[in-house]
């Protein structure tokens, strides 16, 4: 008899207690602990590209946060343009989160810092150049996922990602941008 | 082809013929030789590949493409360069809505196209307005406060 298989005993003392049978096994595992239970079925993948678009929205958000403080502070009309754009990734992340019902952080766990991008220097072209691309690569992964989602959610992965693409341009023909 | 997917690509396709008409009001607001006339043309352009696009699609799939109104009623007065401009803004608003109805389907190709279209006046919307919409083709009924 194996150490899985239910003693004689065991499956006694359940049938005499009114467990059925067959689930004298579970029984027994769950004297056991959960540690002889299967690893949790992995997430279903709307969920996974649920997390994955809040993490990167997270970061996006965040980068704009570190381009505000990397801009020059003379580069007004790139700081306004930095704002209302770190807005509108604050309003795609709340959208987001409310579609997913998320466990409260552990308290230890401390968000990692978001810097620009390796080589970005502090002028204002490099800083915007940054975030320009980071735009682009953020609009073509959400509309690589879409085929994947449910109807409702492919939508708003699509909005955001249109509204990420018109970020490119609008913040290409701010002054100081690079040509 | 589902009726759902025959609804949404003739809603595609109306839009579409509304945009072609409207872009012909457009630009006749537009100075002659400016840089605005040029980017009405080329918007123009793009849309009527997109109606040929979308006509080419229903009839391959066996049905009757919807056909072009002679007139259409405009949201406001068009009676310079900037209201032409806001016109092109909110035409191109509302085609992001029709393509933005592909993405709900379960075809994915169409999703495809109905994302990539969506962007597409996304970003001929943010030109004409020169400023960015957060949720583009989603109406405010739509998002969750």
């Amino acid at each position: 008899m194996t150490d899985e298989t239910p003693s004689r005993r065991a499956v006694l003392v359940a049938a005499v207690r009114g467990v059925p049978l067959a689930a004298a096994p579970l029984a027994l595992a769950a004297c056991r602990g959960v540690q002889v239970l299967g690893s949790p079925p992995p997430p279903p993948a709307d969920i996974r590209a649920l997390s994955v678009a809040i993490k990167a929205e997270e970061q996006m958000v965040a980068m704009y946060g570190a381009a505000i403080v990397a801009l020059p502070a003379g580069a007004a009309a790139a700081l306004l343009a930095a704002r209302t754009v770190q807005a509108e990734h604050a309003a795609h992340l709340r959208q987001l989160r409310s579609r997913l019902i998320e466990p409260a952080p552990h308290p230890s766990a401390t968000p990692r810092p978001v810097t620009l991008p390796p080589g970005t220097t502090g002028t204002t072209g490099s800083v915007l150049q940054a975030l320009e691309q980071a735009e682009q690569a953020a609009s073509d992964k959400l509309i690589a996922q879409l085929r994947v989602l449910p109807p409702a959610l492919a939508q708003l992965f699509a909005s955001i990602a249109a509204s990420e693409a018109t970020h490119v341009p609008y913040l290409r023909h701010v002054p100081g941008a690079a040509p | 082809m589902t009726a759902a997917v025959v609804a949404a690509l003739q809603s595609a396709l109306a839009a579409e013929h509304s945009a072609c008409y409207g872009y012909g009001v457009v630009g006749a607001h537009l100075a002659v030789g400016s840089a605005a006339v040029a980017a009405a043309a080329a918007d123009w352009i793009a849309h009527q590949r997109a109606r040929d696009a979308l006509t080419a699609m229903i009839s391959d799939r066996g049905g009757k493409p919807a056909a072009a109104a002679v007139a259409y009623e405009l949201p406001f007065p068009v009676t310079s360069a900037a209201t032409a401009a806001q016109l092109a803004a909110t035409m191109e608003d509302r085609v992001a809505q029709a393509y933005l109805a592909l993405v709900a389907l379960r075809e994915g190709d169409l999703r495809m196209l109905g994302a990539q279209q969506l962007r597409a006046c996304a970003l001929r919307a943010a030109s004409w307005r020169g400023s960015t919409q957060a949720f583009p083709g989603l109406t405010p009924a739509s998002l969750r406060s």
